[in-house]
């Protein structure tokens, strides 16, 4: 039988976590308690993170940046007004996660840290440039979102580590959004895309997802095409280079053939949608 | 409703109303009871050892620590279920594993324990001893001169229906009339490709269930969820050698059954069970067991070929089937059978050849699944129909209304066909859908016609004259949620000029229900509906007995009025059913109870016009019609294809609910939505590879268009009760033909595979030409 433990500060979780070799940490329980049901994991304790007031709400800092508290519910993402502008593409894929039930338990934390490629989260995070704030017995650390995929559900989270916080830069005025190819509504994606407009519009960044262990980024493809949007052989070489470094699978919603074939598919409509939605702005 | 849709006639009584499901409130409300409900005292939990193999002997087993672990009271493996075979058709199926195992998922031992939890756990301490055998995983692979053999005593087994059985071959059949091989000579036009369709799932909202009690003189209940208590019966009794008469099968609530519910899933496991541990067990599949260890739609390899003259008139087709039967042949000889029957669809064509081979595979049953068949033919056909009629330049509408059978034809292979309205389907969907979308874009639309039978084998029906006048109705159908015991209510009421609400539909138990062989086959309505009408009008008659020596005069100058009064024509004096059954059952003739069975007894074979061989139904049924429209919109990235708009005309013969009756078309489009563009059962190696909900998506209702616009065209049916014909399977059938002749009108590619998934579509709208995969 799993013991569920209720702490009440992050470093009261995390000294729960580091005693109780066994024990996960419970967010939103949307992936983690069907995985119990279906005995796929079996921990000894769940620590929740539930009555932890430190990880809940989102806050504009001092110096403008947008801070989500780790527990913060898909449906409270998808509702806030701060995700404006170049942040749009968070919210807007945090709307796009499986099914209102799910979004009303489902944390970006939890998510983040599940890891899962098809996720959502992970490309828009890639997109916004998001920063990780990670507690554990040890202490407090940051981490780029870029630094933290290190395989197929491997991140560079350490055994007893919960992620607290995620930062994003504040935003600007460029449109972005967020693309998902599934098949049906809420499913994983079978390949996804989060884009940003500069807010000059001669540039962009993109990530993709569930078409490798981690997002597709390559900023400096982007920085070789920034003033080149409107050429489509420059954006047809640019996603070449992200289908280069693509290392998706063949599963039940797809093949990698497909997702290969989606990804320069994916970059050229959206950055149409984009560019369409700045003009006419 | 819409305009196009003709006016319901009414009787005056519930036939042609809308009346609300009885059961709505108790469901709303979470109140109605399904197995998983269900409790007994001293009941133990069950769960269930699957074999993680496909194909291999079994050696022994080692229980000694399973036993050990705590709450578990008895075990059972095929050690404990004798020699006893089952099946609809071949009867080539053991309660549980026993000699071998067949496929990955099939149950080989089972537990009772204290709790479900403890259940499973000691199905992990379960050690068994195979030998492993090389496995077959394709019907082609089965054929092969060296192919592993699955049933190595198929020679002996009863068979039912004796097809050519023989090696992995489970049945052979081959229907034709005319003369296919000289006609093509005749033909302007010819069209021939080979498609191929995929497995899919049930996926039942309620998973199957059974809860079994064995009382101190070996009497066995079951309870469970199911399509049939009496196939129940049946096959519990003839795979653990009980006679009929020491099992009684009832069912509570049933959480929709589109055939996986008909013949047995664990009802025989659960009964041994119970028997073994000398207390009742329940024993519930998980969704992941539910859609490893059931039953699917069979996947087809089809090839097609029609030919037609250059004025659009269809002269002849040819179809030969490959069919994967998967381990055991349950329902398969009569599913394969079926829809050689069907593969000309509701058109003349005078020269026609059908063909097929069925085919055992380590896979898990591929059995009986809402339209038997009949979608897998469809999709080829109908594809067919519209590119004949793209070469000659008559539109979808045209070349089908040219040769469309019409009332008084036969049927490919003989059936009489009663009352058919499929011009006035075609006539309702062409006008509903006509010229542009609202926002003045063109549409991308396709269509597909489709018939479907409602009729086959045995029912009946008991009508019960309670003391106060009220009425009982038993006639042993399983109502699986489309409400059956709403529309035989109405049928009983509507005899018998009574409300609808004086009738109280009793539930399906073998001790006290007429025989029926089961809510399949879309035969409910039809066949159940004249059984309850001639039982009703029996309790008439005798009613009219006693008011003719109540009133002193003749039955012939009686009427029966509404609200359950019989009066002398003419006359105001009359007297109430109450007045009646009270006389009956306390002083003269005794209570009032009618009864009829009847069995469907009209041949489906004419030997006059056709040969058959291996001709799974030899009495069938009548025939409804449909029209689907649909119009597509594909997505120019994904090539993902979504259902902007569908029209849904059936006839119906008379809709006794029409309510009913639309709510069956729309859920039909639905799951037919999902069988063309993504749901698919897939296979890696042996296993199947996306056994849950997370990985095999059916629609949700964001998936589905806004607008299903159903039409319901009734020309009665000399037949059926007050007309009707069956309504259960006919709005699915053309789903996927006309979503492919959709799809190829928005990208001028046509498609060989289902599901139309978009990696598929995206393939073909890059290389129209191309070859697919």
């Amino acid at each position: 039988m799993t013991e569920v433990l209720s702490p009440g500060t992050i470093e009261e979780a995390v000294a729960m976590l580091a005693e109780y070799g066994e024990a996960m940490p419970l967010s939103g329980g949307a992936t983690l308690i069907a995985m119990r049901n279906a005995a796929l994991v079996e921990p000894s304790h769940l620590v929740s993170l539930d009555r932890i007031s430190d990880l809940r709400g989102i806050d504009r800092t001092a110096d403008g940046k947008i801070r989500i508290g780790a527990m913060t519910r898909h449906c409270e993402t998808a509702a806030c007004a701060e995700l404006t502008g170049s942040l749009y593409v968070l919210r807007r894929a945090a709307g796009m996660i499986a099914n209102r039930v799910v979004r009303n338990m489902g944390t970006m934390g939890g998510s983040v840290a599940n890891a899962d490629p098809a996720a959502d989260y992970l490309p828009a995070l890639a997109c916004c440039d998001a920063m990780l704030e990670i507690a554990g017995a040890d202490g407090r650390r940051s981490l780029s979102i870029h630094d933290y995929i290190d395989d197929w559900y491997e991140t560079a989270l350490a055994e007893g580590e919960i992620i607290t916080a995620i930062t994003l830069p504040a935003p600007v005025e460029a449109p972005s959004t967020y693309r998902k190819i599934a098949r049906v509504s809420g499913d994983y994606a079978t390949a996804s895309c989060a884009m940003a407009l500069d807010p000059d519009g001669q540039g962009m960044r993109v990530a993709i997802g569930a078409c490798g262990p981690g997002p597709l980024r390559d900023r400096a493809g982007e920085d070789a095409l920034r003033g080149k949007l409107g050429e489509p052989a420059a954006v047809a070489e640019f996603a070449g280079k992200l289908v280069a470094i693509a290392d998706p699978v063949d599963d039940v919603r797809g093949s990698a053939e497909y997702r290969l074939r989606l990804i320069p598919r994916l970059v050229s409509s959206v950055l149409s949608e984009l560019t369409t939605q700045k003009e006419t702005a | 409703m819409s305009l196009d849709q003709p006016e319901p006639i009414f009787l005056g009584g519930t036939v042609g109303k809308s009346v609300a499901k009885p059961d709505n409130l108790e469901k709303v409300q979470g109140r109605a009871e399904y197995i998983a409900d269900l409790y007994r005292p001293g009941m133990l939990h069950g769960a269930i050892l699957a074999s993680p193999h496909a194909h291999a002997r079994i050696r022994g087993y080692d229980l000694s620590e399973a036993m050990q672990a705590p709450g578990v009271v008895a075990i059972i493996t095929g050690d404990d279920v004798g020699e006893g075979r089952m099946g609809a058709f071949i009867k080539d199926e053991h309660a549980i594993a026993k000699g071998k195992v067949l496929y990955v998922g099939e149950p080989v031992a089972a537990v009772a324990a204290r709790t479900e939890e403890e259940a499973r756990h000691a199905c992990r301490l379960i050690k068994v001893d195979y030998e492993e055998l090389p496995a077959v995983l394709s019907p082609e692979d089965g054929l092969a001169e060296d192919a592993p053999i699955l049933h190595e005593q198929l020679a002996d087994y009863i068979k039912v229906f004796d097809a050519g059985a023989e090696g992995n071959l489970c049945s052979r059949t081959e229907l034709s009339e005319g003369d296919v091989d000289a006609a093509w000579a005749e033909c302007d036009v010819i069209v021939e490709d080979e498609y191929t369709t995929q497995p899919q799932a049930h996926v039942s909202m309620e998973p199957c269930g059974a809860l079994a009690e064995v009382d101190p003189n070996g009497r066995v209940t079951l309870w469970s969820a199911n399509q049939s208590v009496f196939r129940v019966q049946a096959n519990v009794c003839e795979s653990l050698g009980l006679p009929m008469s020491k099992l009684r099968s009832m069912t509570p609530r049933v959480g929709a059954g589109f055939g996986n519910k008909m013949e047995p899933h664990i009802q025989p496991i659960t009964v041994a069970l119970a028997m073994k541990a000398k207390r009742p067990v329940k024993l519930i599949l998980t969704r992941e067991e539910d859609f490893e260890m059931v039953r699917a739609r069979h996947p087809f390899r089809v090839r097609m070929k029609t030919g037609a003259k250059s004025d659009g008139t269809l002269v002849a087709r040819e179809c030969e089937v490959l069919v994967d039967c998967g381990a055991f042949a349950d329902d398969s000889p009569g599913v394969m059978g079926y829809s050689l029957l069907m593969c000309g669809g509701p058109y003349r064509i005078p020269h026609m050849k059908a063909s097929g081979k069925l085919v055992y595979t380590n896979k898990l049953r591929f059995g009986a699944f809402r339209g038997f068949g009949n979608p897998q033919v469809l999709f080829a056909g109908e594809q067919q129909i519209d590119q004949i009629g793209e070469k000659l330049g008559l539109d979808p509408f045209a070349i089908r209304r040219k040769n469309m059978l019409r009332e008084g034809d036969q049927w490919f292979v003989g059936p009489r066909i009663g009352s058919n309205g499929l011009g006035r389907c075609l006539d309702a969907v062409e006008r509903a859908s006509k010229g542009s979308r609202a926002d003045g874009s063109p549409r991308n639309f396709g269509l597909s016609v489709t018939a479907h039978i409602s009729g086959l084998l045995g029912t009946g029906a008991i009508v019960k004259m309670l003391e106060d006048g009220t009425i009982s109705l038993n006639t042993g159908a399983t109502d699986i949620g489309q409400g059956s015991d709403t529309v035989l209510a109405q049928i009983c009421a509507e005899e018998l000029k009574l409300p609808f609400d004086t009738v109280a539909v009793a539930s399906p138990d073998t001790d006290g229900s007429p025989y029926n062989w089961g809510t399949t086959a879309s035969r409910v309505t039809y066949t159940t509906g004249r059984a309850v009408k001639a039982a009703a009008k029996k309790v008439v008659d005798q009613a009219m007995n006693h008011a003719a020596e109540m009133l002193e005069c003749d039955v012939d100058d009686l009427e029966l009025r509404e609200g359950g009064r019989i009066g002398q024509r003419g006359s105001n004096s009359d007297v109430t059913f109450a007045q009646i059954s009270g006389r009956a059952h306390w002083a003269v003739g005794g209570p009032l109870v009618g009864s009829e069975t009847l069995v469907f007894d009209e041949p489906t074979h004419d030997p006059k016009r056709a040969i058959a061989l291996g001709l799974p139904f030899p009495r069938i049924g009548v025939f409804s019609f449909a029209a689907l429209g649909v119009d597509v919109d594909v997505d120019d990235t994904s090539g993902q294809v979504t259902v902007h708009e569908a029209w849904s005309a059936a006839d119906v013969g008379r809709a006794i609910n029409p309510r009913l009756v639309e709510v069956q078309l729309h859920g039909g489009f639905v799951q037919g939505l999902g069988y063309a563009l993504y749901e698919e059962m897939v296979w890696d190696g042996a296993r199947l590879a996306n056994p849950s909900l997370m990985d095999y998506k059916v629609p949700t209702a964001r998936d589905v268009p806004d607008a299903i616009h159903t039409y319901i065209i009734e020309d009665p049916d000399p037949t059926g009760p007050f007309g009707a014909k069956g309504a259960g399977e006919i709005g699915l059938n053309a789903a996927p033909g006309a979503i492919a002749n959709a799809v190829a009108k928005a990208t001028g590619a046509r498609h060989v595979h289902l599901p139309l998934t978009g990696e598929r579509v995206l393939a073909g709208m890059l290389d129209p030409g191309g070859p697919q995969d």
